[in-house]
């Protein structure tokens, strides 16, 4: 063990304060747990105190961290005032994330403790994209990202050591391997002997150190932080600390080696770096013994703050699921939105046309608006034309091809629509987002609610739904919009003609909440009327697309090709229909799908969905409590059976909506039958 | 100051617990971080040690099973 004088007498001083700071914060928890007083699941810190704390020495308070479940030393060492963290605890509105996020998932924007997640492993792939932004404002600053050994096994850090080594991204990856993930041993889950060594497979430096020494983490760190921050990329870092104690507060330690355990627990950092402190003169006990005392009275005074702050008032319920209330579905005021009406010459361009206009005239109009996804650049121009110059217009650095890697390309959207970027994300195909889906549903939509308005995620996904264009097969063609809608936080987006594809999407990228737009294919090559230059059709407004008098048709995206031929079927046989295209299912213009039903007293929902569980059910389910006595026949929908998407074209055919079904369901409808 | 002790919630499906053993008597003399009972909650046996230095009183019964919040001894500190 080097001196800890090499360090200099006073960061050596500051570093024993923050270890006895974060120390005396996780006992005072644990403290609140044994008498009953606090109940909740609880990570301890103990054994790891050293590497937060002397990280942290080496930051700037604007620096920013991610990190897990196993929380208080690194949020603590960040700078966030114990008060806030303590008042979280107890779940009170003066929290750092207002009582709404809890233990796992402290953040606390104001200190640069951007994000705390409770899915192991998965702030790596959105620390590479708080780095990200960073780099493309040319901030300087850099992102500590803290995961354990049990994390190093997970796919999305693979994902995001690989993106942020290929972009060179100024982020810091410390591993703190305590010796074990959860209740399994290092030996157990690894067959290497050490994370740091996969570095090299990465293509960054990477350097193994005793996370319990000071010296030993500053010297590894030193020079990370340093390469992160001169713009050279990414090392990964691998602080050794053993735990000290169960996964968990009250969770037993027979999975522990007992006699490694009660020799780390003899020599635990606080011990040894107090004895050390002592013994090089750098200290005397007097001094520690203040230090021991201010850190008691600093806790004990967040102890009172907590128990005496309220709780969150009621009305924090529903709010920061969105920006705004009114954008939660069947919201009692709904958000009424105008859109920028065009002003451009009205062309006829195909579906895949506007949507690429879209991101040009985003790129053009706001230099925070970047694209990334899979072989976006030219000369392929992505896999249908959607970004076909784009990357040759504004560069590779705005238009940027990433690896196939679904977790990385959401995970750094989301980091970087955090910090001011506009991202707009790629998944090539619908089916693909099930990759990212953990990104997606427990990262994008949830940051804002979990973090109590702290953080947002404006983040646009684009993603082509390739059903019913002829045998994608199971894997390529389905429509997942039920999945999206199901998780509060996403808004969904399903335009059905070129014109909207163009004003949906630059309504998605302005706006505060993540979007996903769902693309289908069977629109991609059609054409239709767009104004040039920028416009918006705002998010949230149905489009009657016919009038009529004796049922309602309602769909989104190519369900409304069928929705229409149907209706001109109908309208021949002297059916008069009232056709309603959603154009986003979240947030969800119902005032207008109740008001149609209620006047023609009829309704059947389509969508290439299958039905079974699809949003048809959602929306029959309301609209028959709603307009029971109105109704003149049940509530039908027609999506697809319960089967995988077949091959064959004979019975892909059979298996998706079509008009013809249409016009069998609505007959049946007027007859009186469902 | 008398403060009470509660049922800990150990574990994360920890509904309740039943107390095994108590490690201290009524009247000792206890110190913060001293394991003062045994618990059995659904997952495993554990020791509870003492959040406070104080002179405790027993409330709970070896072989009680108390839902989690329940008072199990008092501190007077």
């Amino acid at each position: 063990m080097g001196n800890l004088a090499s360090l200099g007498q006073s960061k050596a001083i500051a570093i024993y304060r923050t270890m006895v700071r974060i120390a005396e914060c996780d006992q005072r928890i644990q403290q609140g747990l044994a008498a009953g007083d606090l109940q909740f699941q609880y990570y301890p810190a103990g054994g790891q105190e050293a590497i937060a704390a002397t990280i942290a020495s080496l930051l700037e308070a604007d620096d920013l961290a991610v990190t897990t479940y196993r929380v208080v030393h690194d949020i603590v060492a960040k700078g966030t005032p114990i008060r806030e963290i303590m008042a979280e605890m107890y779940g009170r509105a003066t929290g750092t994330c207002k009582g709404k996020g809890g233990p796992m998932h402290l953040t606390a924007p104001n200190s640069g403790l951007m994000v705390t997640t409770g899915i192991v492993g998965a702030g790596t792939p959105i620390a590479a994209g708080l780095a990200l932004a960073e780099q493309m404002q040319d901030t300087g600053r850099v992102t500590v990202c803290n995961f354990g050994d049990g994390a190093a096994n997970i796919g999305a850090v693979h994902e995001a050591l690989n993106i942020a080594a290929l972009w060179s991204l100024p982020v810091v990856f410390v591993c703190q391997n305590n010796l074990y993930a959860e209740y399994t041993s290092f030996a157990e889950s690894t067959a290497s002997a050490s994370i740091a060594s996969r570095a090299e497979g990465y293509g960054m430096p990477g350097a193994r150190c005793d996370g319990t020494d000071p010296v030993a983490i500053h010297e590894a760190a030193e020079s990370a932080v340093a390469r992160a921050r001169s713009g050279k990329g990414p090392t990964l870092l691998e602080c050794v600390a053993p735990r000290l104690q169960g996964h968990a507060f009250g969770s037993e330690t027979a999975h522990m080696d007992q006699e490694a355990l009660a020799e780390a627990t003899q020599n635990a950092p606080l011990i040894v770096v107090r004895k050390r402190l002592l013994e090089e003169g750098l200290a005397t006990e007097a001094e520690l013994a203040q230090i021991e005392a201010e850190a008691a009275e600093e806790v004990d005074d967040a102890q009172k703050f907590a128990t005496e702050s309220p709780p969150p008032g009621i009305e924090e319920l529903d709010a920061d699921v969105f920006a705004d209330k009114g954008d939660i579905p069947y919201a009692s005021s709904p958000v009424a939105r105008q859109g920028v009406e065009p002003s451009g010459e009205h062309r006829s361009i195909t579906f895949g046309q506007a949507v690429n206009e879209a991101m040009a005239v985003a790129l053009e109009r706001d230099d925070s608006v970047f694209l990334l996804g899979e072989d976006l650049h030219d000369p392929a121009g992505g896999i249908v034309k959607q970004t076909a110059g784009l990357s040759t217009r504004f560069g590779l650095d705005r238009v940027r091809p990433t690896p196939i890697s679904e977790q990385a390309i959401v995970g750094a959207a989301i980091g970087a629509s955090m910090r001011g970027m506009k991202p707009v994300a790629e998944i090539m195909v619908n089916d693909f987002a099930m990759v990212a889906m953990d990104q997606i549903a427990n990262h994008a939509a949830k940051l804002r609610y979990m973090s109590g308005g702290r953080t947002a995620v404006p983040i646009t996904i684009r993603s082509l739904s390739a059903g019913n264009v002829g045998s994608f097969g199971a894997q390529h063609s389905q429509s997942l919009e039920a999945w999206f809608a199901h998780t509060p936080g996403l808004k969904v987006v399903a335009p059905s003609n070129a014109y909207d594809a163009k004003g949906l999407l630059l309504s998605c990228i302005d706006d505060p909440d993540p979007c996903i737009q769902i693309e289908a294919m069977r629109c991609f090559f059609v054409p239709g009327d767009v104004p040039d230059g920028y416009y918006t059709v705002p998010l949230g407004s149905a489009a009657i697309r016919q009038e009529g008098s004796d049922i309602t048709l309602v769909s989104y995206s190519w369900g409304m090709q069928e929705v229409l031929a149907a209706a001109a079927q109908l309208e021949e046989q002297g059916v008069s229909v009232e056709a309603i295209d959603l154009r986003s299912i979240v947030p969800l213009d119902y005032a207008t799908v109740r008001e149609s039903v209620k006047k023609t007293g009829r309704a059947l929902i389509v969508h290439p969905a299958v039905e079974f569980g699809g949003f048809g059910a959602e929306l029959a389910a309301r609209l028959q409590f709603d307009l029971f006595e109105d109704l003149r026949a049940p509530i039908a929908r027609y999506g697809a059976p319960y089967t995988s998407i077949p091959f064959a074209q004979v019975l892909e055919a059979a298996y998706f909506p079509a008009a013809s079904g249409v016009v069998e369901r609505a007959q049946n409808l007027l007859k009186g039958g469902s | 100051m008398r403060v009470t002790l509660k049922m800990p919630k150990g574990a994360v499906s920890m509904q309740e617990g039943k107390i095994v053993e108590w490690l201290v008597e009524a009247g000792d003399a206890i110190t913060k971080g001293q394991p003062i009972y045994a618990i059995e909650s659904e997952k495993a046996t554990i020791d509870i040690e003492s959040p406070f230095t104080g002179v405790i009183t027993p409330i709970a019964k070896v072989d009680e099973t108390l839902p989690v919040g329940a008072p199990v001894a008092t501190v007077e500190t």
